[in-house]
């Protein structure tokens, strides 16, 4: 008992012991057990008196507080916070993380050297790159750079708008200005580091940064678009080109399509959002996105890290706001990342893998160990529920509990087999286990997708099958479905982890996002969600320097 | 013979009872048909059912061979509109669990609609036949009153821990344990309106009864992952529809 890693949030959030099996209801003072709720109220009352319209009032509908209203533990952290902290709204680190990744775009510079060189034979030097580096750091975050009299953005409303560089080749990138590169040898531990540089080779890419506001004020589509205007017109500065020229055409080519990587794919238009949005971004985009793999060597919290990211962009902003409305989907998505409950599980399933097969990565890649792996942990997880009532309560909803044990299950399996498919397949077994033992699962989509998806995972057809670190929030049958897309994200990540491979899908994404200048920390996505709860995290792109003084 | 539910252990064998429509339901309690109707709370006791289409007898309807072949329900030859009842099942032993209910309602019943979540487990009908559906929920051992709740909405409880008198969580407190008579009391309906005079819903099971006829595996009951040919089974589901995604000839 003395190792279970969810015992201590459970002595905090509760005054039972975890092991207690009564309780005492309806005498806990309802929403006044609330700091937060208790803020809320006073808030609403000063707002509605201002404005003439009533505001907040819990006494409104269903009466709050009735149990418990229990704190949570960000999980990896010692920091316990009120649920409605977690909200996106509330937590301006969970906005930041969304912002750092909208406002993004790798471009290269490859093509556009191409025709600088061969077709208008002009010379390409770590020098020239330099000065074109100069020219788009100032054009990019909206200033001109071709025209004389043009309206520009204030530098302090778009400071978190930039460029950096990155290359597999160390000479040049020793030759480039260091304020503008990505530096691979820094960032990454020496072997992910060289496996990294391999992938780019002699190629130069960039990692664009639009200002946050333009993301939020318009989507996530305008930020290639932004993006390429801005190189454009700094390539005609920076290699005095003629605006009208031929070759300038080829440039905006290149950085509007032919070298441009976007975060996420263009949505079907039922779903009304353009590329770069949370729903077109790949799990193994995502597993790449979080930076724990590069500063961590224990491969549960570097695919911990990227279920926490997943929970909150996929199921907090982008199933439960932009697709659903309402806000209901914080509750079951933090499941994912407080009270140390996926951790206890995966180091639970981590263990057994080890004992078992000697190793990570060491088991046959087979049903087998799917059988094995996936049901032992499952087994182990939802007893946890049965031996531990303040578990149980904790995670109140099947949804919670279903997401949990199938991420446990899953990731496990794939530090097992070092392969994200066997990891998948025992996500699906661990939701059957499940079922059964409890005689229930979650809500109505835990009928849909995780009763057909296991026929999905191994056989490979068009819409029917991918490996899991390319499908997404819009991969048929997942569209729809809160409490998996972050867990899935962590499943892809977790066979890498336990191979340490230097990236899951996109080596130019990894390295793009190993990036001191974000606003963001995407190696310790927990942490920062817990400095958002205590209003500790400074968020970029803030609106005060045109607003009146408070 | 149908092969309802597979295992060895005493909860796959209730499970089979729920599904085995030749099994007979335990009663349990006696409940009248008028305090189903105040509990379930869609009409007044006495009051007449509301209709969405004249009597079938009465339509003109084209002929069809469905229509020739399937006997309606009482309420669709009558026009009743479609009502429901909602439980939500304790995990600490409550005899029916959600897709225990799911299952044995499509073996048992027939014109249901059934839908199933971890916290609550909806049936509707037409409204006669939901009344007599529930009354058959109510009094057998489908039901327990202190670890079976009939809410509409409001549900949760289901994973909370008991209260000293074993009573399930309901916010709504719609199920009261009178201590004075042991017995619980519904005193609101099953969507939270407050009735005007409690319906009592009889003792609750004692927690040998509770365990005997329970259709959920704990580890402090039976653990699943000991019924061997349960766990057979369903891992020879798993590997076969991941097989099937080859489409096997």
């Amino acid at each position: 008992m003395a190792d279970k890693k969810f015992l201590d949030a459970m002595k905090t959030k509760f005054k039972e012991a975890p092991e207690e099996k009564t309780t005492t209801f309806y005498n806990m003072g309802g929403w006044t057990q609330s700091e937060r709720k208790t803020e809320f109220v006073n808030r609403g009352k000063e707002i509605a008196e201002k404005r003439g319209i009533p505001m907040y009032n819990p006494d409104i509908g269903t009466p709050l507080g009735q149990r418990a209203l229990m704190s949570y533990q960000l999980s990896g952290t010692d920091t316990f916070v009120e649920g409605d902290d977690l909200h996106f709204i509330n937590n301006s680190a969970i906005q930041q993380a969304w912002d750092d990744i909208r406002k993004t775009v790798i471009v290269g510079l490859n093509t556009a050297h191409n025709v600088l060189q061969k077709r208008l034979g002009m010379e390409v030097t770590p020098e020239t790159i330099t000065n074109y580096l100069e020219v788009v750091n100032h054009a990019m975050p909206g200033a001109a750079v071709v025209q004389e009299h043009m309206v520009e953005t204030n530098p302090a409303l778009v400071d978190d708008s930039y460029v950096k560089v990155f290359t597999g080749d160390d000479e040049l990138a020793d030759e480039i200005d260091s304020a503008f590169v990505l530096d691979i040898n820094k960032e990454f531990p020496e072997e992910q580091a060289e496996a990294l540089k391999a992938e780019v080779g002699n190629a130069v890419w960039q990692a664009v940064r639009i200002p946050s506001l333009v993301g939020r004020v318009c989507d996530g589509g305008t930020t290639s678009r932004w993006s390429a205007m801005q190189i454009g017109m700094s390539m005609i500065s920076a290699y005095g080109q003629c605006a009208g020229e031929g070759a300038t055409g080829d440039f905006a080519y290149a950085s509007k399509h032919a070298e441009v990587i976007g975060m996420g794919t263009y949505l079907p238009v039922r779903r009304a959002r353009a590329a770069n949005e949370l729903g077109g971004v790949p799990f193994g985009y995502m597993a790449d996105i979080c930076q724990a793999s590069r500063v961590t060597d224990d491969p549960v919290t570097s695919t911990l890290e990227v279920v926490a990211l997943g929970a909150a962009l996929y199921d907090q902003i982008w199933l439960g706001s932009y697709m659903s409305g309402g806000v209901g989907f914080t509750q079951y998505a933090t499941a994912a990342y407080t009270d140390n409950v996926l951790d206890d599980f995966t180091y639970f399933g981590k263990d057994y893998v080890e004992d078992k097969y000697g190793g990570l990565c060491e088991a046959p890649n087979n049903m087998e160990t799917v059988l094995d792996v996936g049901s032992e942990v499952a087994f182990y997880s939802l007893e946890q529920y049965e031996e531990y009532p303040a578990l149980l309560e904790t995670h109140f909803g099947g949804s919670q509990r279903a997401a949990v044990i199938s991420a446990a299950a899953g990731c496990s399996t794939a530090f097992a087999t070092g392969n994200a498919q066997t990891g998948l397949s025992a996500w699906y077994l661990a939701q059957y286990l499940h079922k059964e033992q409890h005689s229930r699962l979650g809500f109505y989509g835990y009928d849909l997708q995780d009763q057909c998806g296991a026929a999905n995972v191994f056989s490979i057809r068009n819409d029917e099958g991918l490996p899991l670190e390319m499908r997404g929030p819009n991969y048929p049958n997942y569209a729809m479905n809160v409490g998996h897309q972050g867990e899935y994200a962590g499943i892809a990540q977790a066979p890498h982890a336990a191979r340490n491979d230097a990236f899951a899908f996109n080596p130019l994404i990894k390295i793009a996002f190993a990036d001191k200048n974000l606003t963001f920390d995407f190696s310790k996505v927990r942490a920062e969600f817990a400095k958002g709860a205590l209003r500790e995290f400074e968020p970029s792109a803030e609106r005060s320097v045109i607003i009146p003084a408070k | 013979m149908a092969q309802f539910y597979p295992g060895t252990s005493q909860v796959a064998q209730n499970r089979r009872n729920f599904c085995d429509p030749e099994y007979e339901l335990e009663v349990l309690r006696e409940i009248s048909d008028e305090d189903v109707v105040k509990v379930l709370g869609h009409r007044a006791p006495g009051e007449e059912y509301k209709s969405v289409h004249p009597p079938l007898d009465e339509m003109d309807e084209p002929d069809d061979i469905i229509r020739e072949l399937v006997e309606p329900i009482d309420g669709a030859k009558a026009g009743d509109r479609v009502r429901y009842i909602q439980f939500a099942d304790s995990m600490y032993f409550a005899p029916a669990q959600p897709f225990l209910r799911a299952r044995s309602y499509v073996y048992r019943y027939r014109g249901i609609d059934t839908g199933t979540l971890s916290g609550r487990q909806i049936i509707e009908a037409r409204e006669r036949d939901v009344e007599r559906i529930s009354k058959e929920l109510l009094q057998t051992e489908y039901y327990d009153p202190a670890t079976s709740g009939i809410r509409g909405a409001g549900v949760h409880g289901h994973s909370l821990r008991l209260d000293e008198n074993g009573m399930m969580f309901d916010m709504l407190r719609r199920q009261v344990f009178n201590k004075e008579t042991g017995k619980v009391e519904m005193v609101k309906d099953q969507i939270g309106k407050e009735l005007d005079e409690p319906v009592v819903l009889g003792e609750p099971l004692d927690e040998e009864t509770l365990r005997a006829k329970t259709t959920i595996y704990r580890i402090d009951g039976e653990a699943y992952r000991d019924d061997a040919d349960a766990v057979e089974v369903l891992q020879k589901i798993h590997v076969t529809r991941s097989n099937y995604g080859y489409i096997p000839k």
